[in-house]
């Protein structure tokens, strides 16, 4: 029997979700996505996808040869190298999406300590990068329904997406169940909004995500965009163009989400998710691109510490509430013994402070004294 | 407060434990001489009842101290609330819920007795309601005093502290050390056995036993049969034990709660944090775990003063959800005591 046993921590009885659960749950959500993208563009979707998530896998083993580290088995890299070309038209060239993965990589994740230490969504750097070198290649749609060359320059027909007329005011061509189905032309995965809304309720109910992040999110831009419409035609059409243009439903489910660059706690998550509805908001309305989802994204992850730091401050204070609510009623007694004193010291100067009030402070400390130690006398119970 | 703490939920596995009785090892009573022989039960003076607690030796299974101690302590004022703790929220532990259930007559004598010596406002006796995965009725009576369903997720034991009066001398006692009370009472019995629990999914019959305090962990597993070699052996509770490797040498003692083993340990899983917060939800007291975690690797002692890791009461809520399988709880217990140590030192 002694053979056998093992050391290990307590507890002894772990969840059976882990990580690499959790990481499986989110590449099955990407599945139909592709599966939509192979429908509409053809197998070049799949083998954009294929490629971003070999390179992105591929990138880290390097790195991980040039730390001289052991390569360790992660899933992070495949879900970043399959994002990447989800944000992309159907007919980008390869080399755009292997130096998007090779940013990614090299730039946000390695630099920074690897899996679980960057501080910006890999993905949305990636494609932020690549955007801002090819802004003609990036944001130039081809219309659905039309297979695309596997390999070599397309010949793709190139439709206007929705999103492209949205920034200079114009209503987009489509109706709002073409947008719904994703047969209106955009990023290759973020246009089938039904699907990617399904694949990330899966993920909620899956505990993959939080549903704070994304609901948080997408309520508060919609009411900004009903506040504030760039388009004249009804308000229900105009909010409709705006959440279903661009990369907005995606990115809520599945770039927002990331735990590593997103806050802790459901409270930082809720004001993360509101701030960052403000500043998609703000990019999509005065941005030069049409797509501002990627570049507010990296503003916000900026943000995400000083949440967790708000929410650690409200919980700190929760937890010596006795001892402020103490030491703010001592202040308010020495407040008002200072101000007899004051008084006393105009009327007569020589005489101290009185017994009463000495005894008053004292009083005071003794019961600051008292609930520190119930505290600590607690804990050593428990 | 409450909408930040959550806790967790557990599978907590007591079924076969509870419906069936307690299973005594032989032992020989040992007997105590008291001045009062021939008083009755009934007749015992409070001054009596403490000495009686004294003479038998009894220790509080809940905190490990003594119970005429506690119950002085409590009698030098005025006292407010006798809580008799039968909460069992770690999993497979049982032992003073079957108290409760299968004893409750001698359980009852034992808070009269305990109620006699200190005349609290109010005694009741609190139990955890959520066993969530059998249909087992607890009841709203033992004897004449009322259960206090304590609800919610583990850990459910802190809670408890909530519905205390404050300023008052409050006791809470254990429901094992209560038996004892009014076995000591009743047959002038020393306290010599202590209640556990064996149970994990190697165990072929798991029950609650009574045995001598002294008894080695292997013994006691020899008593309920394994069906294959366990890989983890558990001292204590499955959440706040530890695991031992020299089951022939390893004692049970009063505070030991149950002896458990497990087929697979749930073996070394080395993957980084992913930041998911999900063990900052998880803590009972509010703390900031995923922060805390970083700085104890880092050894920032101040930084982890500044977040209250001496608030943390190990309960391991946060290893338990962490999906990278980290030890977080080890490591912040560890902190914790670094921290007492370079107080003690005057260096921090």
């Amino acid at each position: 029997m002694k053979d056998r046993l093992m050391f290990q921590n307590a507890p002894h009885v772990r969840q059976s979700e882990s990580v690499v659960t959790i990481m499986s749950g989110v590449l099955f959500a990407l599945l139909p996505i592709y599966l939509m993208s192979l429908f509409y563009y053809g197998a070049r979707s799949l083998v954009l996808g294929i490629c971003g998530a070999f390179f992105c896998c591929a990138f880290s083993a390097i790195g991980s040869l040039l730390l001289h580290e052991k390569p360790v088995p992660d899933l992070t890299p495949i879900i970043t190298g399959l994002i990447i070309p989800l944000l992309m038209p159907a007919d980008i060239p390869y080399y755009v999406v292997i130096s998007a993965c090779a940013v990614a990589i090299f730039v946000v994740k390695l630099p920074f300590g690897g899996t679980g230490s960057n501080l910006f969504n890999p993905a949305a750097v990636g494609f932020a990068s690549v955007a801002i070198c090819w802004p003609e290649l990036v944001f130039r749609y081809p219309a659905t329904m039309q297979a695309i060359e596997i390999f070599g320059e397309s010949t793709a027909k190139i439709a206007q997406s929705p999103a492209y007329s949205l920034s200079f005011g114009a209503v987009p061509d489509y109706n709002v169940l073409d947008m719904l189905l994703g047969s209106a032309p955009g990023p290759m995965g973020a246009t089938n909004i039904l699907v990617v809304a399904a694949c990330g309720i899966f993920l909620i109910v899956k505990k993959a995500v939080n549903w704070i992040t994304p609901v948080s999110f997408l309520v508060p831009y919609a009411l900004l965009c009903l506040a504030f419409p760039r388009i004249s035609c009804s308000s229900f059409d105009a909010l409709c163009f705006e959440l279903f243009s661009g990369t907005i439903i995606f990115g809520a489910f599945f770039m927002l989400t990331e735990p590593v660059t997103s806050p802790k706690r459901d409270f930082g998550k809720l004001l993360a998710g509101i701030s960052s509805a403000i500043v998609v908001f703000l990019f999509r309305y005065f941005g030069e691109f049409e797509i501002g989802f990627a570049s507010a994204l990296i503003v916000m992850n900026v943000f995400s510490p000083v949440f967790d730091a708000v929410c650690e401050n409200i919980l700190h204070a929760f937890r010596h509430k006795d001892s402020i609510i103490a030491t703010f009623k001592s202040d308010k007694v020495r407040k008002k013994l200072s101000d007899n004193q004051d008084i006393k010291a105009e009327e007569i100067k020589e005489e101290p402070v009185s017994e009463d009030e000495q005894e008053k402070n004292a009083e005071v400390i003794e019961e600051i004294d008292l609930s520190e130690k119930e505290e600590s006398g607690e804990e050593a119970v428990q | 407060m409450s909408f930040f703490v959550k806790g967790i939920f557990l599978e907590q596995k007591k079924e076969p434990m509870l419906t069936r009785s307690t299973l005594v090892m032989r032992q020989e009573f040992e007997y105590f001489d008291c001045d009062f022989p021939d008083t009755p039960v009934e007749e015992l003076s409070a001054k009596q009842i403490i000495e009686l607690a004294r003479l038998a030796g009894i220790v509080d299974e809940s905190d490990g101290k003594m119970l005429w101690e506690k119950l002085e302590k409590a009698n030098s004022g005025e006292c407010g609330t006798l809580i008799v703790d039968a909460i069992d929220d770690e999993p497979y532990i049982s032992s003073q819920m079957s108290i409760c259930i299968h004893q409750p007559e001698k359980l009852a004598l034992g808070i009269e007795l305990c109620e006699k010596a200190l005349s609290p406002e109010k005694a009741y006796i609190a139990m955890y309601r959520h066993i969530l995965d059998s249909n087992f009725g607890i009841p709203s009576k033992i004897g004449k005093y009322r259960v206090k369903k304590i609800g919610g997720r583990y850990p459910a034991e802190s809670r408890v502290y909530r519905h205390i009066p404050k300023g008052k001398n409050s006791v809470i006692v254990g429901a094992c050390a209560m038996l004892h009370l009014a076995r000591a009472a009743e047959e002038s019995r020393k306290m010599t056995s202590c209640f556990i629990t064996v149970a994990g999914d190697v165990v072929k019959n798991p029950r609650n036993v009574e045995v001598p305090i002294g008894t080695t962990a292997e013994k006691i597993l020899e008593l309920c049969g394994l069906t294959e070699e366990p890989e983890a052996i558990i001292l204590g509770g499955s959440m706040t034990g530890r695991a031992i490797f020299e089951p022939e040498n390893e004692t049970v003692g009063p505070t030991t709660r149950g002896v458990i083993a497990l087929a697979r340990s749930y073996g070394t899983y080395s993957y980084t944090c992913i930041g998911c917060g999900r063990c900052d939800h998880a803590c009972p007291k509010a703390l900031s775990v995923c922060a805390m975690r970083k700085f104890a690797e880092a050894g920032k002692l101040d930084m982890l003063q500044q977040y209250d890791v001496s608030m943390c009461i190990g309960c391991g809520a946060c290893s338990y959800v962490c999906p990278s399988r980290i030890d977080v709880s080890a490591t912040l217990l560890k902190a914790k005591k670094q921290i007492e140590i370079a107080k003690k030192e005057g260096t921090l």
